[in-house]
């Protein structure tokens, strides 16, 4: 049984990786909107991508 | 002479019936598509033909069936005065932020409803040189638009977007406030559960036998690593709860009063006594611990916060988005004549402001320049426009219609009629009393019966066992803790209010659904209310072709009782020529070749010959009624008369009606003239109904009925109504209402028509009575509970089953509540 000594820290560390993990996303603004990414996969566009500078993906707000 | 000729079925489709491809109403001459499906125009047609020979047309309808609709009532048109907001300095200044590849703006985007609108407004950044990124928020029209303000104006954008119907509105800076403490509060559930989780996982081995004999070294271990975690899960997960709970406890003191003590303090106090004896037995190795139970239950609690918040945070957006489409500019006409925009709030007395048609007037004034016609509906209720020339007093708020006028400015900002209106609603939002809600009035007693109880147990034990008394009285602590009570209410209202956003009713406060299902008077506004709020022909006898000639006629003149006629009919392919308008009397020309006639009666009669007299007493009956009477004549023979008119919504009848067989009293209040609201009230089978009562004498009308004990419900839709809407215990602003109306309103429906009303007292019905039951279930397991206690049968193992179960059972309800659900089903066919 001893193990546990060595699980049960380990399985906390796993948990905090997920809740790190999970901060990062809500801050990240993942949780804001959960309706329009599901729709956006539906949209295939077929012409170039848009230039991507910085443009994507949405900076953290500072509020956050 | 008719160059379209649609079949027979379609052509016999209502006009109010939606486009097959659109929804919008498909008018008096739907274009059929090839399967036989009525659309409003050929494009339309095409692109739905289109779609259904390449086999996507059902996908095309699920798609457009995925998402709420969160389309306003009434299509916004692009309005240049707030392209023009937009690229004022002020408000690049504060509204937006300095990112990698220029700078980020928030934008509201109206009319954004469906799968296709997010793919074609995320294409800006191909389509516009300058823009970097395009990312729309669907349920909350939220666009975040990356741009470099050298290559770009963000008015372009706004008109890039406008000429596919998307009007865009700067959005409010404090947005991002209420984004942030949703976001913080996710993060404090998110790391309450990842605790609870782990706490748990011990825990299971402490009632698999673990814990059979304390003293081993690696039952201490769990105890003191369940601490550990236990320690940020009270303080960190739990601190929101704590505070709650001194501020209610510090309010009950300063009061005197326990009536002042809401459901966070038992939850508090239940938290702070489990986790307590918890570590003390931990420190001393002697008694049972609590941790799991204690984690589970802040972090349950945790979860029904956010939720409802963020059903909150929906109908405070979509509010909030409404707000947005009023202009805080306006165009004032320098010394030199050139027109600036400037903010409504820098204008000053005597200062001039020009107001271009189908603008709302800024200030309070006395026009300078030009002639027009006003729409005085919102602050009078008065349907009929008016005509204004110089040296007539207009008001702010009220709509120019024709053309563009000048106006000397008496009164700016607060000073102006609307403007002390408006400065009342926010006043007597302050000053009225908190609503509070059941589980939140039985704080106090639940406090006490707790304490009570308690303090039973202790004696008791002390007399039966002395040595169990502190791990019965903590166990009874624990258990008697109201989480299913604390999560009760606020999920029940959550879910209900999410699923009513959705059919598209906006619930601003949970006192709101109690009241509505507590209503027993209701006070109707009759314009943009009861009727639709604009002229429309609302009657005529006679020849159908002389009505289509007359409206190709009328298609060429800007009256608003001509513009009635041809949405009314649709305009023939004709040529029309000879065009002749008469000032006050009407118009003439040629459509064809038939020579046409159409204004007031007695004009007509003298360019033709004398109405039959069958025509002449439908016409004075219909004058009676409050419409505008006008008669057609086609080469000198009189060949239609017709009423134009605010016309009854089709669903007026059905509601008042109902309102009437549920018992409660329904009175109508309007600005419109006496003897026409008397005819609508006559219509409805309303006895109790004034007219010409101004807006102040409507806010002292409800404020009167009150006072005699009737709980009122307040529909209206314009400024007019917004002090009666605030005074009244429910106010209910409907479709297409003004701003005022909304921000004084407790619900609104964005819907248009009266007939989503119907839904939310129904809907607000089935809520309260799952609030009820859900208190009464929670209530009898937390009475159960506090029995085993005293008796000395909790054990840690019994509250960690009994709590989760409890709480599964109170979401578990309320997700499965009935309310709104029909109206939900059929929004998304």
């Amino acid at each position: 049984m001893n193990v546990l000594y060595i699980l049960v820290p380990l399985a906390l560390a796993l948990a905090l990786c997920g809740v790190a993990a999970f901060r990062w996303a809500v801050r990240d603004g993942q949780f804001d909107d959960v309706e329009t990414p599901a729709l956006r996969v539906l949209l295939d566009d077929d012409s170039d991508p848009p230039p991507r500078s910085g443009g994507d993906s949405l900076s953290p707000n500072s509020d956050a | 002479m008719t160059t379209l000729a649609p079949p027979p079925d379609v052509r016999a489709a209502a006009p109010e019936t939606p486009c097959a491809h659109c929804g919008l109403p498909v008018g008096r001459r739907p274009v059929p598509t090839a399967s036989g499906e009525p659309c409003c125009c050929t494009g339309c047609a095409v692109v739905r033909d289109a779609l259904a020979e390449a086999g996507l047309g059902a996908t095309f309808d699920r798609l457009r069936g995925l998402s709420p609709s969160t389309r306003s009532a009434r299509p916004q048109s692009p309005e240049a005065l707030a392209l023009a907001e937009l690229d004022r300095p002020a408000f690049l200044d504060a509204s937006t932020r300095e990112v990698a590849g220029g700078r980020e703006v928030d934008l509201f985007v109206d009319g954004v409803h469906c799968a296709a609108c997010v793919w074609l407004v995320e294409r800006l950044p191909h389509e516009l040189d300058g823009v970097a990124g395009a990312r729309l928020d669907l349920p909350r029209a939220r666009l975040t638009l990356t741009f470099d303000p050298q290559r770009v104006a963000l008015s372009d954008v706004g008109k890039w977007l406008s000429r596919f119907g998307y009007a865009v509105r700067p959005s409010r800076p404090d947005a991002g406030q209420a984004t942030a403490a949703e976001r913080s509060l996710l993060v404090r559930m998110g790391v309450a559960w990842a605790l609870a989780g782990n706490i748990m996982l011990v825990a299971f081995a402490l009632y698999s036998g673990l814990d059979a004999d304390p003293s081993a070294p690696l039952a201490t271990a769990a105890r003191w690593f369940s601490l550990a975690l236990t320690v940020p899960a009270v303080g960190y997960g739990a601190a929101p709860f704590f505070r709650r709970a001194w501020a209610s406890v510090r309010a009950a003191w300063a009061a005197r009063s326990v009536r002042h003590l809401h459901l966070d303090t038992p939850i508090a106090l239940g938290i702070a006594v489990g986790a307590g004896q918890s570590a003390w037995a931990t420190v001393t190795g002697r008694g049972e611990v609590w941790f799991d139970s204690v984690a589970v239950l802040i972090a349950a609690l945790l979860t029904a916060r956010w939720l409802q918040l963020r059903s909150r945070r929906l109908a405070g957006e979509a509010s909030e988005r409404l707000l947005a489409l009023v202009p805080r500019v306006a165009r004032r006409v320098e010394a030199d004549g050139a027109v600036g925009v400037v903010e409504v709030d820098d204008l000053a007395i005597d200062d001039l402001v020009e107001v271009p048609a189908g603008e709302v007037l800024p200030v309070d004034g006395v026009v300078a320049l030009g002639e027009s016609r006003l729409d005085r509906a919102a602050l009078t209720g008065e349907a009929r426009p008016e005509a204004v020339a110089v040296g007539d007093a207009v008001e702010a708020g009220t709509t120019n219609l024709a053309s563009p006028i000048r106006i000397r400015a008496t009164a700016v900002g607060e000073a102006t009629r609307v403007g002390r209106l408006l400065a009342w609603v926010e006043q007597g939002d302050a000053a009225r009393a908190p609503v509070v809600l059941w589980a939140d009035r039985i704080g106090g007693l639940f406090v006490l019966a707790v304490l009570a109880l308690a303090a039973f147990t202790a004696s008791l034990w002390l007399w039966l066992d002395p040595a169990q008394m502190p791990a019965h009285v903590a166990a009874l602590l624990v258990i008697t803790c109201p989480c299913a009570l604390g999560m009760a209410t606020p999920l029940a209202l959550a879910v209900a209010s999410g699923r009513a956003a959705r059919a598209g009713i906006f619930v601003k406060s949970d006192g709101a659904v109690q009241r509505l299902t507590e209503v027993d008077t209701v006070v109707l506004d009759k314009t943009g209310t009861l009727t639709e709020g604009r002229m429309e022909l609302a009657e005529w006898l006679g020849s159908e072709a002389a009505l289509d000639l007359a409206a190709a006629l009328d298609a060429h003149a800007t009256h608003p009782v001509a513009q009635a006629l041809v949405r009314a009919r649709g305009v023939l392919e004709a040529p029309v020529a000879d065009i002749e308008a008469v000032a006050g009397q009407g118009i003439r020309g040629t459509v064809g070749d038939a020579a046409v006639v159409v204004g007031r009666a007695e004009w007509v009669e003298g360019e033709s010959a004398a109405l039959p007299p069958r025509w002449r007493s439908a016409l004075e009956a219909w004058a009676q009624a409050g419409q505008t009477p006008v008669a057609v004549a086609v080469d000198g023979v009189p060949a239609a008369v017709l009423g134009v008119g605010d016309r009854l919504r089709p669903e007026a009848g059905a509601l008042v009606a109902r309102l009437q067989a549920e018992g409660k009293a329904v009175h109508v209040l309007s600005g419109d003239h006496a003897s026409t609201v008397a005819a609508v009230a006559r219509q409805l089978g309303i006895r109790c109904a004034r007219g010409g009562v101004s807006p102040e004498a409507k806010r002292d009308a409800v404020a009167a009925l009150q006072d005699q004990g009737a709980v009122v419900l307040m529909v209206g839709d314009g400024v007019n109504d917004a002090a009666a809407l605030r005074q009244a215990d429910v106010g209910a602003a409907v479709g297409g209402g003004t701003t005022a109306a909304l921000v004084a309103a407790d619900l609104f429906l964005t819907r248009r028509g009266v007939a989503p009303l119907t839904d939310a007292i129904d809907g607000a019905g089935q809520a309260m009575r799952t609030v009820r039951r859900l208190l009464w279930l929670s209530l009898g397991y937390n009475a159960v509970g506090a029995a085993a206690a005293v008796a000395g049968l909790v054990t840690p193992l019994v509250a960690a089953a009994a709590m989760p179960l409890s709480s599964l059972a109170v979401v578990g309800l309320a997700l499965a509540q009935p309310s709104f659900r029909r109206a939900d089903r059929s929004q998304t066919p």
